[in-house]
């Protein structure tokens, strides 16, 4: 009896910290869209059409269904399609019932928003990044194309809460690893589970292109990191290989025993998918682009420090670039003091067609006011809501989030201000897929808790 | 009987046993040994050269110089004739036979406390006692690697610690070592790096100057005290470290650094202690000159050159930074510029290889050199530096016989032919064979005849007249008889003639045989050699030096400092964190370092520019209250619990980029602090961030005094590793209790030096006085309220324990630092009268920031908590302002609330606030001019001043990337263009340091095993 009680209470003890994160939060993921919501009188950021004055927006059933002036006027149905056609009867009277029943938020003087996509996260894999029990964002080995992040993506994290509140409504989850780290996927910021959670996409892998961290001065030394290097670069076009061997022997029938690797890397031959390459370096770069022409693979370079010296290289490709660098300090010591702000109006030069990244967990947060300091160095603000919005959901192969049009889908920022500017923000509400989440939050919590200290 | 018997063989097989081993000729040497080297041009001293002239050697030591070539008729003759004799060359810095191994513990880390033994210093890194005499044992092979350059004698200690001991200046004869040395205890070899110690303390520079200055301290009080011992009830430890460091005045130090910024910091040191010596150089000093100037110290500089950079690709090309690239190409010209700035320095061999010391002296004099001074520092600095100027360096009656022989100027193409050590002569060229460079004329019967011998191996050489030319055979040379055979039938001697020659350097004299075997005796003259005049080159244009020469001596570095501006800046939007607030349309203008006048439509003086500040805005400069920028050899001192005695102000690098970078995000002032790896970390610094200024005009004069204290997971180690967990405190519990310990130990401290100084002077005179203790003063001073604490801190617990804490021992606490969870104490903080300074919006990184919330700002605020925004940061510190703006965001503080978080907030808090934070008339002019709202994600800072000064400009910083870029491209140009030989040196060990921050941990001594620091 008594070694039992001691046990139990082992036990209790250790749990007590892990559990105390795992523990579910109170603020509860809002319900399906049910009724249609018409923002009036707002300033519109479409992004793919502009900054509409004084127009609005009609929300149903978690997408947009029109967007323009006096949309409650009948006769402005047709010309607030954005398709252009005319609208089907059927769909004229879907409108309709819509406008009817619809919620109206009166927005005059506010601004609307298309939710913004957060690239690069480690979102809901890391609670506190330096206690191991709650960091799954990295795993062991170097060909691990198999994992799939999500399966340890814990929608219940105290930090997406945070996040999201400004003005965040889904997440790229990415694997860390060296070499091939496995699948990312794009979690919405508001779900129960993580099947609520997901979006569906095409296969997201990611690569880290090999590197040396820190290239010794010691000349044996030097030369030992750069013939390991070799190594390991090797090793991902042999991996590269091998999976194409095992491709071609799957089509001829003749796979004997599964490899777990190759089967599941398979759908990025066949274009059915993305490779997501790690690399800053203009000689990473150049590598990575190689073996894209290798194999004619869909590439998107993270982090992209150099991207822009390379823009024909990857236009070759249609590499697409993840920027995750903004608020960073120049790489080499000699380079411009403000290189890292000026890289995405590089970039925009250039022609890479680009995203802006926060490769972070909680720090993600700050992902529009990166996108923000890039305004001061060259981006417009329009090119840098862009690079956070829909250029960010393109990267990701997906064709309906990331601005407000008729079709996308209703993740929509509410704000007194502008979003991009932490002086001036004040987000008011935040939907996605047209149900208006909750914005409290830990912080929140604690905020309310000591103010009635 | 019996025993004699057996005995007998035995004795006589030990006999023959020795016989073997050495043959000992058991007569002793009485060889008269007086020498008069003839006809020689004599160097005695640089400068003064005498032609033709006789120098006398008696036994080892020059006994005259004789100008008339008189010499005494018992001197062995050696005739120089067209040979030149230098003194000895001295190199100051060796670690020559020297046979030590050092005894190395067996201990697995972290080691606090090493063995102690025979009196030795409590620290592993203090070897101060060892006197390297002691160790001296003369190698021949070693030795020739001097010896072949011309060095005579050196100076030499082993090479290991802070202390590293006591030197010796020795001959590098091939004698005993009795004979060889020359001054037994030179200066005391000191060095930064605590190099075989297994002690972990230091591991930081810091840590290695404050154990200096506390040994510095303690052995004056050691050698002060210890004759009172036995007078009172006092004892005094015996110490052989410290007594060997007595009358520290009266010795001499010689310093080891690794750069520049060391050099400068070994430099201070010294000179704080007013101590004499030199210091060992890197081959940058040409970047700081004028302030290795104002030091009284000699320097000892090694012929490092660089390596030049690897460039392969535009990677590798823009991983090469442009001061590489300057330093490549005016490595060779340092040493001219230090003559030039006439700092005396000698020259060592230390740092290369010795085959390359001459190749790059002749490359420093073609830099511009001048060879007197390079002879100087061969010769008699380097003498004075390694204690023996009174016996070498010169060539002098009573001096060593301590000698080069050149043929020819040794600076330029002169080849050293011998070397006299000690009276003996070492020939590096034999001096018979010498005779075989001669031309000769042979007059055979009426016969002229030209002689050229090739010293080939084998040998080989014609005979010519005119056109006609024969080559010899069969040559065979020795001590001076030469033989060949030769077809002369084209000259009428038929068959082959054989010839047997007697070569000297006036002529020849020789017997021809010919094919009849008839000898026909002949003479000869030597005829004048050949002048070679491929010297005569056009000057290289890898000579011309293209790179600027800035300061620092880095991209963007300045060519010259700010001049004081005198501006009236219109029409702006002025924050002036000041109880005026925000004032449209105003305009400030700056005299003198100071603001000058603030108002509206203000008349502009005369003598005064102008900026158009229309629809712009003036705030303060931003201040940082926690920053770890512009450091060198880590932030924390993380090895013992307690290390107050350590100074930021010890190591501040004025040549990191940072300071640009954050001057150009409108960053005036920053507090430099220790990092938290210890509860009471070090002294702390304020900096002004006048990018271009030296390491000491950076100090924010008058800033008052401050100390880094911690709490919290680092300071129990808690994310250091499983080796980790033997020091106390491990706990938050065991944080109060060493607190409590150190406030008691250091008032205890306080009340002995008191009660010392009460006494009347008699009994002071018997009475052992308190030690000196700078760990413990630095605390002393905390309780006192003369020295500011910010406390790393982040969880209510630990915030009330330190206020309650500080109240029983009757101090303030001045700001707490990160303090993140201060929103929920803030109550209580108010009370106290402590500030706050946080960050924005940093959570979630490790487990004590769980509760960190980014309203804590607002919440301490509101609560009468006096808060500032701080970095930590290397790349934050740039974007303070968009940091303070958050608070806007997260809970609705008002703007001017926000900027006063970045300005007046954190000047009050470093008690700088009389003179920095505001927009206040005679106030300093520290002042930013933004293109929009400062608070603004979107707003750039156009031009930051400080006291005055311009030290940022965006204009300007567009030009200076340009200007950065043509350089590059036309340094790259030249490392392309270069040959090997230009392209070949050291590989620059670069300091490869990390950005720093708190919880950086970092063992300076390890990371440059190879020595860069």
């Amino acid at each position: 009896m008594k070694s039992m009680t001691s046990f139990k209470q082992v036990t209790a003890l250790l749990c007590l910290p892990i559990s105390f994160m795992a523990s579910s939060h109170d603020m509860l993921p809002a319900a399906p869209q049910s009724q249609a919501v018409l923002f009036t009188n707002a300033t519109v950021h479409t992004v793919t059409n502009g900054v509409l004055e004084q127009s609005d927006v009609l929300v149903a059933n978690g997408e947009v269904i029109a967007v323009g002036q006096d949309l409650d006027k009948q006769e402005q149905v047709n010309s607030n399609n954005a398709t252009g056609s005319e609208l089907t009867q059927a769909a004229k009277a879907d409108y309709l019932a819509e406008l009817e029943t619809a919620h109206i938020i009166d927005a005059s003087g506010k601004h609307l928003y298309p939710g913004l996509i957060a690239l690069d996260t480690t979102m809901g894999l890391v609670e506190v990044e330096m206690m191991r029990p709650s960091n799954d964002a990295y795993e062991v080995g170097f060909i691990n194309p198999q994992l799939e992040a999500i399966t340890a993506f814990n929608p219940d994290s105290e930090i997406i809460p945070t996040v999201r509140v400004n003005g965040i409504t889904h997440a790229q989850v990415v694997p860390q690893g060296d070499g091939l780290a496995g699948q990312s996927a794009l979690v919405s910021m508001d779900s129960w589970t993580i099947e609520d959670a997901l979006v569906e996409s095409d296969k997201q892998f990611h690569l880290y292109w090999p590197h040396v961290r820190w290239l010794s001065t010691d000349e044996d030394k030097r030369k030992e990191q750069l013939a390991d290097l070799e190594r390991r670069i090797d090793k991902v076009f042999n991996a590269f290989a091998d999976g194409k061997r095992y491709l071609l022997a799957q089509q001829a029938g003749k796979v004997e025993k599964i490899d777990l690797r190759w089967q599941a890397l398979a759908p990025l031959y066949e274009g059915k998918g993305q490779l997501f390459i790690h690399a800053q370096s203009q000689q990473q770069i150049e590598q990575a682009i190689a073996l894209a022409k290798l194999y004619n693979f869909n590439i998107v370079i993270v982090g992209g420090y150099d991207a822009w010296r390379v823009a024909s290289a990857l236009a070759e490709v249609n590499a697409k670039v993840i920027y995750t660098q903004t608020l960073a300090l120049p790489k080499r010591k000699d380079e411009p003091i403000d290189l890292a702000f000026k890289i995405p109006a590089l970039l925009k030069q250039a022609q890479v067609p680009f995203a802006l990244g926060f490769s972070s967990d909680w720090n993600s947060r700050n992902l529009p006011f990166a996108a923000g300091q890039s305004v001061a160095y060259g981006l417009t603000k329009d090119e840098a809501l862009q690079s956070i919005t829909l250029d960010a959901a393109k990267v990701l192969g997906i064709d309906n989030m990331g601005a407000i049009a008729p079709g996308y889908k209703a993740n929509i920022i509410l704000a007194t201000g502008d979003i991009l500017d932490p002086m001036q923000a004040g987000i008011e509400s935040i939907y996605i897929d047209g149900r208006k989440i909750d914005l409290n939050n830990r912080h929140q919590q604690l905020y309310q808790k000591y103010l009635k200290r | 009987m019996r025993k004699h018997i057996i005995k007998t063989p035995i004795a006589i097989l030990s006999l023959l046993c020795t016989q073997a081993a050495i043959a000992n000729d058991q007569l002793t040497d009485n060889t008269p040994r007086l020498t008069a080297l003839t006809h020689a041009s004599l160097m005695l001293s640089p400068g003064e050269m005498i032609e033709n002239a006789t120098l006398l050697i008696e036994n080892n030591k020059i006994k005259a110089i004789v100008k008339d070539n008189d010499i005494p008729k018992n001197a062995f003759v050696i005739d120089l004739t067209g040979h030149t004799v230098y003194p000895g060359f001295v190199d100051p810095f060796t670690d020559y036979a020297i046979e030590y191994e050092p005894v190395i513990e067996d201990k697995s880390g972290p080691v606090y406390e090493i063995k102690r033994i025979g009196g030795n210093a409590s620290n592993g890194a203090i070897h101060s006692e060892k006197q390297w005499f002691n160790y001296v044992y003369p190698d021949k092979k070693q030795a020739k690697e001097w010896i072949d350059n011309g060095f005579t004698s050196v100076q030499s200690s082993y090479l290991d610690g802070i202390f590293r001991g006591q030197g010796v200046t020795l001959s590098l004869a091939d004698k005993k070592a009795n004979d060889v040395i020359y001054k037994a205890a030179t200066s005391q070899f000191m060095a930064f790096n605590k190099g075989s110690s297994i002690q972990d303390y230091p591991q930081s520079l810091m840590g290695s100057m404050a154990l200096i200055r506390q040994t510095f301290a303690d052995a004056n009080w050691y050698n002060a005290n210890k004759g009172k011992a036995s007078n009172s009830n006092n004892t005094v430890e015996f110490n052989i470290a410290l007594e060997r460091l007595n009358d520290l005045n009266k010795q001499s130090f010689i310093f080891d650094t690794k750069n520049l910024n060391n050099q400068l910091r070994a430099a201070r040191l010294l000179n704080e202690h007013e101590l004499n010596g030199s210091l060992l150089g890197n081959g940058r000093e040409y970047a700081r000159l004028s302030e290795l100037k104002n030091y009284p110290f000699s320097l000892v500089l090694p012929l490092n050159y660089p390596a030049a950079p690897e460039i392969i690709d535009g990677d590798s090309e823009r991983e090469v930074s442009l001061a590489a690239l300057r330093h490549w190409e005016r490595a060779p010209s340092n040493l001219s510029m230090v003559a030039n700035a006439d700092i005396p320095f000698a020259l060592t061999q230390h740092g290369i290889d010795s085959d390359k010391f001459w190749p790059r002296l002749k490359l420093a004099i073609k830099r511009g050199l001048s060879e007197q001074t390079a002879l100087a520092a061969l010769t008699t600095e380097a003498a004075e530096i390694s204690g023996i100027g009174n016996l070498a360096g010169k060539i002098k009656p009573g001096y060593m016989a301590d000698l080069v022989v050149t043929d020819g100027n040794i600076f330029a193409d002169g080849k050293i032919v011998s070397i006299w050590l000690q009276g003996e002569e070492q020939q590096l060229i034999n001096r018979d064979r010498a005779l075989l460079d001669n031309l000769y004329q042979l007059q055979i019967a009426d016969l002229s005849l030209d002689l050229k011998i090739n010293q080939t191996t084998p040998l080989s050489g014609t005979l010519s007249s005119g056109e006609q030319e024969v080559t010899l055979a069969n040559l065979n040379y020795q001590s001076g008889r030469l033989t060949f055979s030769a077809d002369l039938s084209e000259a009428g001697f038929e068959g082959i003639s054989r010839f047997t020659i007697w070569l000297d350097n006036q002529g020849v004299r020789g017997t021809m045989l010919d094919a009849h075997n008839q000898a026909l005796p002949f003479g000869g003259l030597k005829l004048a050699n050949e002048v070679e005049d491929e010297q005569t080159q056009q000057p290289n244009s890898i000579d011309t030096l293209i790179s600027q020469q800035t300061s620092p001596n880095v991209a963007y570095g300045l060519k010259a400092q700010p001049k004081l501006d005198k501006v009236h800046i219109k029409n702006a939007t002025i924050w002036t964190s000041d109880k005026a607030g925000v004032l449209e349309n105003s305009d400030l203008i700056i005299a003198r370092g100071q603001i000058k006048e603030i108002g509206k439509n203000l008349r502009t003086p005369s003598g005064y520019s102008v900026i158009d500040a229309t629809g712009k805005h003036l705030t303060a400069g931003i201040i940082d209250e926690h920053s770890h920028i512009a450091l060198n050899g880590g932030t924390n001192e993380g090895t013992d619990a307690i290390t107050s005695e350590v100074r930021i102000g010890d190591i501040i690098n004025p040549d990191d980029i940072a300071i640009y970078r954050s001057l150009a995000g409108g960053v005036t002032t920053a507090q430099l602090l220790h990092g938290s790896a210890n509860p009471i970390g070090g002294q702390a610094q304020v900096i002004q961030l006048k990018w271009g200024d030296n390491a000491e005009q950076m100090k924010f004069a008058d800033a008052p005094a401050s100390i880094k204290f911690a709490l919290g997971e680092n300071v129990k180690q808690s994310n250091w590793g499983d080796d980790y967990n033997r020091r106390f405190p491990q706990s938050r519990i065991g944080v109060k209790s060493l607190f409590s310990e150190a406030f008691n130990e250091a008032l205890a401290y306080r009340k002995a030096q008191e009660d010392y100084k009460k006494m009347r002077s008699s009994e002071r005179r018997r009475t052992v006085a308190p030690q000196y203790n700078y760990r413990l003063e630095a605390i002393a001073e905390v309780l006192e309220q003369s020295r500011t604490i910010h406390i790393h801190s982040y969880v209510q617990s630990e915030i009330l324990m330190f206020l309650r804490l500080a109240e029983a021992y009757n101090f303030k606490v001045g700001t707490f630092t990160h303090i993140l969870e201060g929103y929920k104490v803030a109550d209580e903080m108010a009370k106290h009268g402590a500030h706050a300074s946080t960050f924005s919006d940093w959570w979630a990184y490790k487990f004590e920031v769980y509760d960190a919330i980014p309203q804590n700002t607002c919440l301490m605020h509101n609560n009468g908590v006096l808060t500032s925004i701080n970095s930590d940061d290397y790349e934050m510190q740039r974007r303070l302002n968009q940091e303070a703006a958050k608070s806007m965001m997260y809970c609705g503080m008002s703007a001017v609330d926000a900027w006063n978080m970045i300005t007046i907030n954190p000047a009050i808090q470093l008690g700088i606030a009389d003179k920095v934070g505001s927009l206040v008339e005679d106030k300093q002019a520290d002042i930013v001019l933004w293109d929009s709202n400062p608070l603004s994600v979107y707003a750039k800072v156009e031009s930051t001043w400080i006291e005055g000064r311009r030290y940022f400009d965006r204009e300007q910083d567009k030009r200076a990337q340009a200007s950065v870029a043509t350089e590059r491209a036309a340094l790259i140009q030249k490392v392309l263009l270069s040959d090997d030989e230009h392209k070949q040196g050291e590989t620059p060990i670069d300091l490869m340091e990390p950005e720093w921050h708190c919880d950086t941990h970092y063992n300076a001594w390890q990371q440059t095993a190879k020595g860069a620091l």
